[in-house]
């Protein structure tokens, strides 16, 4: 037991040192990687990580009669929930999702101090001494307290009413409801039934099972199927049109969308947001490609209210492109990206 | 002829009166359903031959005769709205809600007194079955106050909707006028059922008078649940409207206008939710009666009612989200765009909040069930691990509530470089989401085990055997649920909706079967101390209150989100709402409506139970029956 907790003793010094040079900046946060494909879990993993050499080093600090209080042990482990979420994950999580992570991880703070009367007894100790004030330090610290607390709320609420000039920070709808049908080059398409015509088996019926058994494998290389790439010139049918699809891409898209679909062409970074990263989960893939026909055809300008602040410089691609090249662009951001778009049957 | 048998005699009479009144609705309306509608269709297609329109049905489009209007094209105006110097929609915003909340509560109670008289029948201990009988008694006491104050909130609200919305109404009570009238019927019999079932309560303690009593809150169940079930057929029209053409004309068949898309969804997330919001409200009602307690003696009563309240509630919440993630499924099925508009777009930020909301009911139900381990000597020994669940429980939480859109400020996104987090915004996507429920789930069945077990040590010749089988069962429950959300990523998204089958399958076998192992392994178990009811912490007590506050404001939420959805439409894209407030409002302004409705409603239970507790005070000593002496034996666990 002793030998195990020594191991997560040594996981928790590694690990505080590794986030405190993050802190100072003496390590970049990206030292150890948040691997592409695997930084949810990884994330995850590391925090569970960290629990256990945490468990390890106060075992074994306790055994060496250098217990650390219940009381410091939680704050201590709040505090370093923020500093994580603040300096280890990149790229930097926005205030108002670190506010609810750190609300919650309070929360967990309280729930596992209280969990027993036992600990909560301990945990609530030296609050009771500082209040109670038997003790000069305690006497001093109450004092200390009655000073500072309202000097630090005074503070937050003179920081909140401040008037700022930084930009609004905006509630922006990714993804807004679509119409019903949308009217492109006079013909209305409705989009709960609507098909994209080229995504066709051989025999050149509509086949969603056959298109998606030929989209690149979905992963870190991204590699193609074996005898399914669209650049050989034999290929007919649905490769045909992703390989159409894929020069109407990069005549007309990836000046913005950029070469891998990640969001970042060449002009990405003179808008904020950068263009969608079709290679997220949570665009293309969580969409019906009637949907995407929709948002390419209208662009940012036929956002409607609910978009708001309608942030898209998207051209409406129909002024540009006629409707089959839509379809076959769309198959082709599925393709590359080996996503498949949503579907209900 | 002896008194006994006169006394079941009039029992037998009293259960047929009530199956009576069950099928009375039913009976009444079977001349309609044959002749009162498609009768007069059929008989004015054959005088007038070729005149007849026909129409097609916008959802099951088959084709049928028109026998209605069209639903009215509305202006802004005293017409179709008239108003008061205020927000009419707010007004019927505050009716509704309140009708719901006690709806919801005298529909749920019963189900528990059913449940608890059931136990009290069937087991074995005297004593324990006289407290489960006096528990139930309590309960039924409770809600019949609250039932007064459902027909009276359910007339202002009828009232509300003809002065303020009369054509909206009219045309409604124009589709369901034989569905309203059947309505009326069934709440006669589900008045007369309850005052039977409850003024013969002492009547009808006894023996075969026992069973018959049973019989009857089953068949006051069943009218609850009817009344329910005609009640969601409306709102499941206007969400998803069908027995009607374009035009919003009724077609005859009363059928289709009941059985929308939606309509079956509904109702199982309705009963389910009505059920764990009953529980809630029960146990937060025992919880106060705990803190206001002055005697060790009450202090355990109200400690017993609240665990099993809590129990019964937590039974109900643990598949209801299934049942929600069935019906979002279904209104995506139904329209891309309503689905669209609740997880991804304008509202999918009080999304965010409902399941900040569900987190709060789990964390608080394991936090109540932490604290209970207290009152058992002997479960010291799973107190040092809950820093683990809580760890799990946390993880899953943080998942379940990343928000797909995240609220920034431009310089945020410009520093994030992008809409999505690359490591978060995997967290807002729905396949993470599902692992992250299943997890917290799967949790509070882990924390349910160690509290069964808390006081106890199995004596069973396999007890090693079978502790190490639980473990390793859980553990691969929790590798599998993580491995199918990791996996939802790779597949496509129709069958990703499928994958949550076999998650949901993980955490039920789990609550099933590690519960039924459970239960055989510390069968004649040696105990390791006595329950000692009441001597809990007052924490646990204040958790209680926040799991019946949460359920509150996450009901008011919930209704609120599905109203909402269908923006600016009375019935979904057949009549349009032409009033000045057809817009959606403000996640704030919403917020704060929702925090009054729970506040009102509090605020009235409060008189209601004070209403409750009076009557109390006069019944006799004995009333208090059955305050633990010994160890008592909790729902289905001990």
């Amino acid at each position: 037991m002793k030998a195990l907790m020594s191991v997560g003793a040594l996981i928790g010094v590694v690990g505080l040192l590794l986030l405190v040079g993050m802190i100072f900046d003496i390590i970049p946060s990206n030292t150890v990687r948040l691997v592409e494909g695997y930084m949810p879990m990884q994330m995850l993993t590391e925090l569970a990580f960290y629990v256990a050499g945490f468990a390890g080093l106060s075992y074994i600090l306790a055994s060496m009669g250098m217990a650390v209080p219940r009381f410091w042990q939680g704050i201590g482990f709040w505090a370093f929930i923020l500093l994580y979420l603040k300096f280890r994950v990149y790229p930097p999580i926005p205030f108002s999702v670190r506010a609810m992570y750190g609300t919650v991880s309070l929360v967990a703070v309280f729930m596992w101090v209280s969990s027993n009367e036992e600990d909560w007894k301990k945990f609530k100790q030296p609050i009771m001494n500082v209040l109670d004030a038997q003790s000069g330090t305690n006497k001093m610290l109450r004092y200390m307290y009655l000073i500072l607390l309202p000097l630090l709320i005074g503070g937050f609420s003179y920081n909140a009413m401040k008037p700022k000039s930084e930009e609004p920070i905006e509630l922006r709808t990714v993804h807004p409801a679509p119409p019903a049908s949308t009217k492109v080059h006079g013909k209305t398409y409705v989009l709960q039934t609507s098909q994209n015509p080229y995504r066709v088996n051989p025999e050149g019926k509509y086949d969603q099972e056959y298109t998606n058994a030929n989209i690149v494998e979905q992963g870190m290389g991204r590699l193609m199927k074996p005898n399914a790439n669209p650049w050989d010139d034999k290929n007919q049918g649905y490769l045909k049109y992703v390989r159409e699809g894929g020069e109407i891409f990069f005549q007309n898209c990836h000046f913005c969308h950029g070469d891998n679909l990640n969001g970042r062409g060449l002009h990405a970074f003179a808008f904020n947001p950068i263009p969608a990263n079709f290679t997220d989960p949570g665009t293309i893939a969580q969409l019906q490609e009637t949907f995407i026909f929709w948002r390419v055809s209208k662009g940012g300008i036929g956002l409607p209210n609910e978009g708001f602040p309608w942030a898209s410089v998207m051209p409406p691609w129909e002024q540009h492109l006629t409707v089959d090249e839509i379809w076959k662009v769309i198959l082709f951001e599925y393709w590359h990206t080996g996503y498949y778009p949503r579907t209900w049957d | 002829m002896g008194l006994v048998t006169r006394k079941k005699l009039f029992s037998i009479m009293a259960l047929c009166a009530m199956v009576g009144l069950l099928l009375l609705p039913i009976v009444m309306s079977l001349p309609s359903s044959a002749a009162g509608e498609e009768a007069p269709a059929a008989d004015a297609a054959k005088k007038e031959g070729d005149k007849v329109e026909k129409g097609r049905d916008v959802y099951y489009k088959t084709e049928g005769i028109v026998v209605g209007a069209p639903a009215p094209k509305t202006t802004d105006g005293p017409k179709d709205y008239p108003r008061y110097n205020f927000e009419s929609r707010v007004l019927l915003w505050f009716a509704n809600q309140q009708h719901l909340y006690y709806g919801s509560f005298v529909l749920a109670v019963p189900i528990f007194c059913m449940v608890i008289e059931f136990m009290g029948v069937v087991t074995k201990d005297k004593a324990l079955a006289k407290r489960y009988d006096q528990l139930a008694y309590d309960f039924i006491k409770i809600s019949l106050t609250a039932y007064s104050l459902t027909a009276i909130l359910g007339g202002i609200l009828i009232f509300t909707f003809l002065t303020l919305y009369p054509a909206f109404f009219g045309y409604l009570s124009s589709i369901f006028r034989p569905v309203m009238h059947i309505y009326a019927l069934m709440f006669v019999a589900e008045s007369g059922t309850l005052y039977i079932y409850y003024y013969g309560w002492d009547k009808m303690k006894e023996g075969f008078l026992k069973w018959i009593h049973l019989s009857m809150s089953v068949v006051l169940n069943i009218i609850g649940t009817l009344l329910m079930f005609l009640a969601n057929s409306w709102i499941g029209f206007m969400m998803s409207p069908a027995g009607v053409d374009e035009q919003g004309r009724f077609l005859g068949n009363i059928w289709h206008v009941i059985h929308t898309a939606l309509w079956n969804p509904l109702n199982v997330h309705r009963i389910l939710g009505n059920m764990a919001f009953g529980g809630g409200v029960v146990a937060a009602y025992a919880a106060y009666k705990f803190l206001a307690s002055k005697t060790e003696e009450d202090r355990a009563h109200y400690d017993w009612m609240g665990y099993i309240a809590m129990a019964l509630g937590v039974a109900f919440l643990i598949p209801l989200p299934f049942a929600g993630y069935w019906l979002m499924r279904e209104v995506y099925a139904y329209r891309q765009q309503m689905g669209i508009t609740l997880m991804g777009g304008l509202l999918a930020w009080l999304f965010i909040i409902q399941a900040t909301m569900i987190g709060i009911l789990f964390l608080s139900t394991n936090y109540y069930l932490w604290q209970a381990l207290g009152r058992m000597r002997g479960a010291e020994k799973y107190q040092r691990y809950i820093k683990y669940l809580v760890f799990l429980l946390v993880c899953g939480f943080l998942v379940f509530i990343t928000p797909h859109t995240m609220v920034m400020s431009p310089a945020e996104l410009k520093a994030m470089g992008g809409q999505q987090h690359p490591v978060l915004g995997n967290y807002g996507v729905m396949s993470a989401k599902n692992g992250g429920i299943n997890v917290i789930i799967t949790t509070t069945v882990l924390s349910f085990v160690w509290y069964m077990r808390g006081n106890k040590v199995s004596t069973v010749s396999w007890s090693k055997f079978g502790n190490i089988f639980m473990g390793v069962f859980f553990a691969c429950a929790y590798v599998n649920i993580i491995w199918l959300a990791i996996y939802g990523y790779y597949i496509p998204a129709n069958v990703r909706v499928g994958l949550s089958v076999p998650q949901v399958a993980t955490t039920l076998s789990c609550l099933f079967f590690m519960f039924a192992l459970n239960g055989v392994m510390m069968k004649g178990a040696k105990q390791m101390g006595p329950i000692e009811w009441g001597k809990i912490s007052a924490r646990s007590q204040y958790a209680l209150i926040m799991l019946a506050t949460a359920f509150t404001w996450m009901m008011g939420l919930m209704g609120y989100i599905r109203s909402s959805v269908r923006l600016f439409w009375h019935v979904n894209e057949i009549m349009r709402d032409n009033s000045p407030w057809a817009y959606t409002h403000t996640v704030g302004f919403a917020a704060n409506m929702i925090s009054f409705n729970v506040l009102f409603f509090w605020v009235s239970i409060l008189f209601v139970f004070w209403l409750g507790s009076l009557a109390a005070k006069k019944a006799p000593v004995e009333a208090k029956a059955g305050v633990p002496g010994g160890a008592p034996q909790p729902a289905g666990s001990h």
